[in-house]
């Protein structure tokens, strides 16, 4: 009965003033303003930004099938193969006041994949963020990059061997906390079923922890430091138990200029569920790149992984070289040549040209 | 009786912190023009921080997560708007935690969505023009016309989100535009001779105050917007600056001279390097002597 009694006073106070007989018949200003029916084309500022990212490449190995065991997109040996690698296609935007939607499919020539798509709250008290749906595992550095965030053609192999070949991901969700610090100090708490490394059909229930921090050196430089660990549920020996990795990010940019220079690094340590700790295997990449001015980059990468499984052992090293040209923000063009140097001396060299572009909603600069 | 006096004597201390200094409202502004401007009104009522530099091309300001700590404890974000900060805004946004500022939250004011755009595209919208703004030229704040009513809305936003202080908020806006009166009968006075004469500038930067000041631009030095000038176009530009008497290119420090250099020397204009925004020279240091320096080039680029 309040509830009634209050409405109709917020009904009585909402209603127009009676203007008896000296009310306009035809009313001016802001009764006249805007078409009948409202305005047409307002529908589409309703709909979500779509985006669409195309990345192709032309490819070539000397190295065997067995030489690249367990990287993605082995590459025919002694053919130069065009491919085209992935179309992502990107919807992004507010659900209501409080949740955003991002939906990210990926169409390849292995199918058609839901690569991400969640909700992220936005105003949950205490610093807390909720991202629940199809995620990337809030692991690492690069194994959270979609394809075309990825400085290099492909993502480093210690990464692919020891990660997943394409990160880690998997339906889940993740809390996040920004610590009330002066710098960047963020902490997840994720659970998700993830399929570790190459097995599609293997899911285990994984808890993953990060603590992401950046420090302002200046206003021209920025240090970045990472450390994530995730925890599986393995059932079988094979299947994944722990994972560790530590990142390190460093960049300098003058703001008067559009040149940077980026340092980078990861290490991962992999424990299988069936070796003991001492067992683990170990691997990690550096990289340099310097973004020379508004059109091209250049960089190296020094990649450190286990070898694949046809060696029963020891470390592969890859020496990466890449060349980027940017007509703009939404082009690019990469030559990267790669020297592999597998276990028994045995060496080989891979070659990736490769071309992206991107139609639609103009995306977020890559930091 | 001493119970009761040590009883007063804690209240009293209680009450003293209980009621501490009054706190500045925490502003924080996507460019440095919009700081000084908030600066100019918010007095020192407000504290204030631009997330990018006036030395920094605005539209390539990199998404650093360090910013995101920044807007975090914002009580107000004033933006640019028009797409300037779609590269990097949005994601720090999110970020933030800051459910105020949001798009269309009550501690968010877009100040583009206070002015009258200009350079609002009439053909084709899409990225064959470059990068084409699609609501209009975002870089309104140059025009004196439209700072004062950038500045009269971020003085009522203030003055709701602090009505303690609403008094000095509508005093300094006054204030400001009697300063800007003042400041823009000296430019227009300065400039008046000049009326209808042309400059050849890097970007469209200058729309606004170009259009205030009754100058125009005869061709901008890129091609299209965001697009670098090929040696083709700087060509082309040398008989579009024979025909329309171009003495002068204005170039903003963050943008490569040298093609303005390469048309000073085929068609004998000067190249007079100016400040993207307040802050981009140690003159520019607030927004009136950011203008003043832009109208003193603007002086010597037409004679």
């Amino acid at each position: 009965m309040v509830n009634i009694a209050l409405l109709s006073l917020l009904v009585a106070q909402a209603a127009p003033p009676d203007l008896g007989s000296q009310a306009d018949p035809f009313p001016t200003g802001s009764m006249n303003v805007g078409a009948p029916g409202g305005i047409p084309i307002g529908k589409l500022m309703l709909m979500p930004e779509i985006a669409v990212v195309v990345d192709g490449a032309l490819g070539y190995t000397t190295l065997s099938t067995d030489q690249q065991e367990l990287i993605a997109g082995p590459l025919p040996q002694h053919k130069a193969w065009p491919m085209l690698q992935e179309v992502e296609l990107a919807f992004q935007a507010t659900v209501d006041p409080y949740i955003r939607g991002d939906v990210f499919l990926t169409f390849s020539p292995q199918g058609v994949e839901v690569e991400e798509a969640y909700l992220k709250t936005l105003s949950l008290p205490w610093s807390l963020q909720i991202k629940a749906g199809q995620i990337y595992s809030p692991f690492g550095r690069t194994s959270q990059l979609h394809r075309h965030q990825w400085t290099f053609v492909d993502q480093p192999v210690s990464m692919q061997r020891l990660v997943g070949a394409e990160g880690l991901s998997g339906p889940g969700g993740d809390l996040s906390w920004l610590a009330p610090l002066p710098w960047f100090a963020e902490v997840h708490l994720d659970y998700q079923a993830t399929r570790p490394g190459f097995d599609e059909t293997v899911q285990q229930l994984t808890g993953v922890a990060r603590l992401i921090q950046y420090f302002d050196l200046s206003d021209s430089a920025t240090l970045g430091v990472g450390l994530s660990w995730a925890l599986f549920q393995a059932e079988a020996p094979e299947q994944w138990k722990n994972l560790a990795g530590a990142d390190l990010y460093f960049k300098f940019r003058d703001p008067t200029s559009r040149s940077s220079v980026v340092l980078q690094g990861e290490l991962y340590g992999r424990q299988l569920s069936e070796q003991a700790f001492s067992e683990a295997r170990w691997g990690g990449y550096g990289q340099a790149v310097w973004r020379i001015d508004r059109n091209w980059e250049v960089g190296g990468r020094y990649d450190n992984a286990p070898a694949p499984v046809a060696f029963g052992g020891g470390t592969q090293e890859t020496w990466t070289a890449l060349g980027t040209y940017y007509t703009s923000e939404f082009f690019r063009l990469r030559v990267q040549p790669s020297l592999v140097l597998l276990p028994e001396g045995q060496t080989g060299f891979q070659g990736l040209a490769s071309f992206e572009f991107t139609i639609g909603a103009h995306a977020a600069h890559p930091f | 009786m001493s119970h009761l006096s040590t009883a007063l004597s804690v209240a009293f201390l209680l009450a003293a912190f209980a009621s501490p200094a009054r706190a500045a409202v925490n502003v924080v502004t996507t460019t440095e023009g919009l700081a000084a401007v908030v600066r100019e009104v918010g007095g020192d009522d407000v504290k204030v921080i631009a997330l990018s530099r006036g030395v920094q091309d605005p539209h390539f300001v990199d998404a650093n997560p360090s910013l995101a700590v920044k807007l975090r404890n914002a009580d107000l974000l004033v933006d640019v708007g028009m797409d300037l900060e779609i590269g990097w805004l949005p994601p720090l946004v999110t970020q933030s935690r800051n459910a105020a500022i949001q798009p269309g939250g009550a501690r968010r004011l877009t100040a583009g969505n206070f002015v009258s755009p200009m350079d609002l595209p009439t053909g084709p919208v899409d990225r064959s023009q470059g990068d084409i703004h699609p609501s209009g030229n975002p870089h309104f704040l140059t025009d004196p016309r439209r700072a004062v009513q950038v500045a009269a809305a971020i003085a009522g936003r203030l003055a709701e989100i602090d009505p303690g202080n609403a008094a000095h908020y509508r005093e300094r806006l006054q204030a400001f535009q009697g300063k800007v009166a003042a400041a823009g009968k000296g430019w227009k006075e300065r400039l008046a001779p000049f009326a209808g004469r042309s400059v050849i500038t890097q970007h469209k930067t200058l729309t606004y105050l170009l259009d205030w000041s009754g100058l125009k631009a005869a061709g901008y030095m890129e091609p299209k917007q965001g697009v670098a000038p090929p040696p083709s176009h700087v060509a082309s530009l040398v008989a579009v600056a024979k025909a329309a008497g171009v003495k002068g290119v204005l170039v903003e420090n963050y943008y490569d001279r040298r093609p303005a250099d390469q048309l000073r020397d085929l068609a004998g204009v000067k190249v007079i390097v100016i400040p993207g925004d307040v802050g981009g020279t140690k003159e520019a240091s607030d927004w009136v002597s950011y203008v003043d320096v832009l109208v003193k080039a603007l002086g010597q680029a037409v004679q």
